[in-house]
């Protein structure tokens, strides 16, 4: 050693030192140089940053797909709503034509196609069928293309030919080229409907549909004062006019008219409301995948941070403030941010045709890429505004990291973080509230999820803080495993209220899908196809029934055959024992009334018709004897302000007969079957001559498919040329494919969420894990074998997930029932044990994750580790 | 002796309800050497970060290379340490992620250093690490690990340099050379030099030696 060090040199000036050019100390680091410290700090390969990477790409991916999806879905809806309308907008007037001033203004608005609808009774020889006459002009179709079975794609048919559906041949007898009549006047049938473009949106009615000329019903005298028939005009928009508008200019213009009004938003109005729900339900789970990808994100930068706290406390040494912190790892935050945005919405717009290529021609999107400017800036805006509420708290937290912590000196107390980070996070709440009421379709459903959401959060929180507090007060167990176990959920800088709240809400989302998508299927699989037959056959005579099911099960083997008694009659009478309402007497008939109008169809039952809920009351026993009793809509009972036990009734055949109100039903008006407002006991109507309906189902062919067999409509038609056969399957089953795409998209979306939820698991087990390396480590050089501590490793991640499960399931289904009772309306159907299934398979992901991801630290060897700490 | 580097009055210390130090009168003098020694929780760590304006004081007076340090807030210390101080520790605490010379031009980069990669490599290649420039924390030993934290000390020239058991973390060969190195850097830039140190050997290279005990200085010894 040499001698010591004299003092040597003068004090050179504070700031002023330096062989170099320099400028003046910044009070705040500029942002170019907070970039250059930030870009060399920041491994390209984003080290420590992946969990953020991967959570936010998961989220805006979501939310880019789903966008995309949701957009593909409307436009594809939109663009088949004009297929099914036939136009942009479409009208309808009873028992007259348009006038010269209406078809003018019609016109105005683009291409006109005009038409008339009536029923009417087509005759060949022997065979007379009940057909929907449908007149159209020869610019139809305005949108699609009508095809013929021969190939040919045609118009409205020539003078004296008509397009017969193969139900009407086929009841007829006729093939091309055949003679028949209606209303007298001879027609050729000039070929056979293949595909009729606007069939879905012609409505159900009682007959088969046979086109012709526009001309033919006046010839044919169908369209004289007082005849039952419908003037239908459909127009193709000559610009690009809003429908609603165009609809509601119209209304106003001719107010007296008498018009009816659809336009291709609406054009199947059945599935519109379902659609429109849809939507706003997929929309509720991008919100989700965003909000458990938040936590993921937040996990992933305070992880980060954690990992890089001497870095800080070395920056701060050498002279950066607690500003300069902020600039330079909110930048690096920012730069991965903007990596894993852009990574997002390239897979949101990727996912869209993989989705569609994966579901096949089921899924109602193009299958090309769909590049939609909106949706991807919506995404990339809730990426940056959930990554700025989320990663605001851990980096004013790292503003905060002390220098002191380099030194082995005590450290005082931190500065609370919550004075920088209430402001962006307030901004990034109020934004993304804001951008989710901007963009919703029903802002007060949004608002409520949003409100969930955080209420769910909060709660997790709470209960996070709760367990933490709890471990710590709970007695020291002897063994050092289950005490190492126990302290894991309270010490310092334990992940607990992180995991509660990150897998509570995933595995509250698991539930919740689960409940929503079990509920949705059983609604849909416990109505439409029970209700959806293949023929819906009418005026069957009741002493002929067996017959009828003979006829039906030998020219259609296995068919499934469903009769109802079916009456016709009109409500007298309803009230209070002694203080009945005639209905005659009312001054008006109110809207929702309507089936106190004129006669209604009547039927009896032994028991609850299918579809139907009871609502209020009882059913009557099998063999019921007693005073005769009804069963009414409940919404009719609203209406004229029934109640149980009041009287109704209704005259049958010339007879007043009266019953007891037992019960109310909700039935489902959207689907087609056969739905009664009125359901009798037995003993009130079977005495009265009446017929039965009757619908057929015809069994599944081993491939698949429905054959429906050649000879079952002549055979029918010949055996019971008094009823009225309708092929209704091929409509109702076009009407369930939508249904089943709409439901197999929301699967799609919600698959992706679920995703995001995985990634978020996997991230907080990983940042866990990390805080637990060093315990591991220390309890294998102790002695613990490895199966000991992966015993208590599982039995701590096992409490805490088996705890979160109880937490999930009612929070999940709570929400579930929320969204399928109110936001769908429908009936709360869920799958139990397939939830269950759903519940325990995110236990066994957690798990299984936690076991992954303790293995390799359980693999190395001890002292490795310790080494590499 | 000239004007001085620091005058500290009254210093005071407290966390919590722990009063660490008691009440310093330290005055170091510019260029001067000076190691302070001590047993552990004598407060030799929590006077240097006081010095350094790592940490606030309770009470009493401080004044660094004619900043008063007693009148700063946090982020005010953090920057009158840019230019003013420079700090080895033990562990070195180089920034893993950026190389040497990042690691070295960092400090001038905070202090707004318009040709801070160039000075940062003149540094190195002062202590010897010029085939180094580009090597990563993780890439070089201990010893060059070291060396890299004296460059980052000193490139922005301070006239205090602080080190805090900066061998403590070397094998005796290299924590000599070590040291030879800081003297050396330090006597070429001129800054006033205080170690903190357990190794009596080494105090004796220095001037001046203040020896701490349950915060307050229990010997002043010049040599």
């Amino acid at each position: 050693m040499s001698a010591p060090d004299a003092p040597s040199a003068p004090l050179p000036q504070a700031g002023g030192v330096g062989g170099g050019p320099r400028t003046a100390t910044p009070a705040r680091l500029p942002w170019s140089t907070a970039w250059r410290l930030a870009r060399a700090d920041l491994s390209w390969r984003f080290r420590g940053l992946r969990l953020l990477l991967a959570c936010l790409f998961l989220g805006v991916g979501a939310l880019a797909a789903i966008g995309t999806l949701t957009g593909s879905i409307e436009r594809e809806l939109a663009s088949r709503g004009r297929a099914i309308l036939g136009g942009d907008i479409g009208l309808e007037v009873w028992q007259r034509e348009l006038t010269p001033a209406e078809t003018s203004a019609l016109r105005a608005l683009g291409r006109v196609s005009i038409g008339t609808r009536l029923q009417a009774t087509a005759t060949a020889g022997a065979a007379t069928v009940p057909v929907q006459l449908k007149a159209v002009d020869g610019n139809w179709p305005l949108v699609g293309t009508m095809r013929l079975k021969d190939g040919r794609s045609v118009g409205a048919p020539p003078q004296g030919q008509a397009w017969l559906a193969e139900g009407a041949a086929e009841r007829l007898g006729l093939l091309p080229g055949g003679r028949f009549t209606i209303a007298g006047q001879p027609l050729t049938v000039g070929g056979i409907i293949a595909d009729e473009p606007d069939r879905l949106g012609e409505g159900f009615a009682w007959g088969v549909p046979v086109i012709v000329r526009a001309e033919f019903p006046a010839t044919a005298g169908l369209t004289a004062t007082g005849a039952q028939f419908r003037t239908r005009a459909r127009v193709d928009f000559a610009a690009p006019y809003d429908p609603g508008e165009a609809a509601d200019s119209l209304k106003r213009r001719f107010p007296t008219a008498g018009f009816a009004l659809r336009t291709r938003d609406n054009a199947a109005p059945g599935a519109e409301s379902f659609v429109e729900r849809m939507g706003e339900f997929l929309v509720l789970v991008g919100l989700a995948a965003l909000v458990i990808a938040g936590i993921g994100i937040g996990l992933g930068v305070a992880s980060w941070l954690e990992g890089r706290r001497t870095s800080i406390a070395t920056l701060k040494v050498l002279g950066a403030t607690s500003g300069d912190i902020a600039r330079i790892t909110l930048l690096q935050v920012t730069a991965a941010s903007f990596v894993a945005i852009l990574a997002g919405l390239a897979a949101g717009v990727l996912a869209t045709p993989l989705l569609a290529a994966a579901l096949g021609q089921l899924l109602p999107v193009s299958s090309g890429f769909v590049f939609d400017p909106r949706a991807l800036g919506v995404a990339a805006i809730y990426g940056l505004l959930v990554a700025l509420v989320f990663t605001a708290p851990p980096l004013a937290r790292a503003r905060a990291f002390p220098a002191m912590a380099l030194m082995r000196a005590r450290v005082s107390s931190l500065a609370l973080p919550w004075r920088h980070a209430a402001l962006p996070v307030g901004l990034g709440l109020a934004a993304i509230v804001a951008l989710a009421l901007a963009t919703a379709a029903q802002p007060k459903v949004t608002l409520g999820f949003l409100g969930g959401a955080a209420g769910t959060l909060a709660l997790l929180g709470l209960l996070g803080w709760a367990l933490r507090r709890l471990a710590a007060r709970l007695p020291r167990p002897r063994g050092p495993l289950l005490r190492t176990a126990l302290a894991n959920l309270h010490r310092p800088g334990s992940q607990v209220p992180a995991l509660v709240t990150a897998l509570g809400f995933g595995l509250s989302a698991f539930v919740l899908l689960a409940a929503v998508q079990t509920s949705m299927s059983a609604n849909i699989a416990a109505r439409v196809p029970q209700r959806a037959p293949d023929f819906f056959v009418l005026d069957v005579p009741r002493e002929r029934a067996g017959e009828f099911r003979s006829a039906v099960a030998t020219a259609a083997p296995g068919a499934e055959v469903r009769m109802v008694p079916n009456l016709r009659g009109a409500i007298l009478a309803y009230g209070p024992p002694g203080a009945m309402t005639r209905v005659a007497d009312l001054p008006k008939v109110a809207d929702n009334a309507w089936a106190l109008r004129g006669e209604r169809g009547l039927t009896y039952s032994d028991g609850v018709p299918e579809g139907n809920t009871l609502t209020a009351g009882h059913w009557w026993p099998k063999n019921y004897a007693g005073p005769p009793l009804v069963s009414v809509d409940e919404k009719l009972a609203d209406a004229i302000g029934l109640r149980l036990g009041d009287h109704l009734s209704v005259s049958l055949l010339g007879v007043e007969r009266e019953a007891t109100i037992a019960s109310f039903r909700r039935i489902d008006w959207d689907s087609m079957g056969f739905n009664y407002v009125l359901v009798f006991s037995p003993n009130m109507l079977a005495d009265a001559p009446h017929n039965l309906a009757a619908t057929i189902d015809l069994p599944m062919g081993p491939d698949g498919t429905k054959h429906r067999p050649p000879g079952l409509l002549r055979s029918l038609v010949r055996a019971f040329p008094a009823a009225s056969v309708v092929e209704t399957g091929p409509i109702l089953r076009d009407a369930r494919a939508l249904l089943d795409q709409i439901s197999l998209a929301i699967l799609a979306a919600a698959g992706v969420a679920v995703l995001a939820g995985i990634a978020v698991l996997i991230g907080a087990i990983a940042a866990a894990r990390a805080a637990r390396i060093y315990d591991t480590a220390v309890l294998r050089v102790l002695g613990a074998s490895r199966g000991q501590v992966l015993g208590v490793l599982l039995g701590e991640y096992g409490l805490l997930a088996l705890l979160l499960a109880l937490i999930a399931l009612p929070l999940g289904s709570a929400v579930a029932w929320g969204i399928v009772v109110h936001l769908f309306g429908f009936e709360w159907l869920p799958d139990w044990p397939r939830i269950l299934a759903v519940l325990g398979a995110g236990l066994v992901l957690i798990l299984g994750f936690a076991a992954a991801a303790t293995l390799p630290v359980l693999r190395a060897r001890p002292a490795q580790v310790l080494r590499e700490l | 002796m000239t004007s001085p580097a620091i005058r500290a009055s009254g210093l005071t210390l407290t966390l919590g309800q722990t009063e660490i130090l008691k009440g310093l009168d330290l005055d170091v003098a510019a260029g001067e050497t000076l190691a302070l020694l001590g047993p552990s929780g004598s407060g030799k760590s929590s006077l240097m970060a006081l010095l350094t304006g790592l940490e606030r004081a309770s009470g009493g007076t401080l004044d660094v290379a004619g900043a008063d340090f007693s009148a700063l807030d946090e982020d005010a210390l953090a920057r009158a340490r840019r230019g003013r101080i420079g700090i080895v520790l033990q562990a070195f605490h180089l920034l893993p992620t950026m190389t040497a010379r990042e690691n070295v031009a960092t400090p001038l980069e905070l202090a707004g250093e318009a040709d801070a990669q160039a000075r940062a490599a003149d540094e190195l290649a002062a202590v010897g690490l010029a085939h180094r420039l580009d090597h990563y924390p993780a890439q070089l030993s201990g010893g060059e690990q070291q060396r890299v934290a004296i460059a980052r000390a000193l490139a922005p020239r301070p006239p205090l340099l602080f080190a805090d058991e900066p061998t403590g973390n070397l094998d005796a060969a290299t924590g000599a050379s070590i040291i030879d190195l800081l003297f050396e850097r330090r006597a070429a830039t001129g800054a006033t030099l205080i170690i903190i140190t357990h190794d009596p050997d080494l105090a004796r290279r220095c001037a001046r030696i203040v020896t701490l005990g349950d915060g307050r200085i229990v010997s002043d010894v010049r040599s």
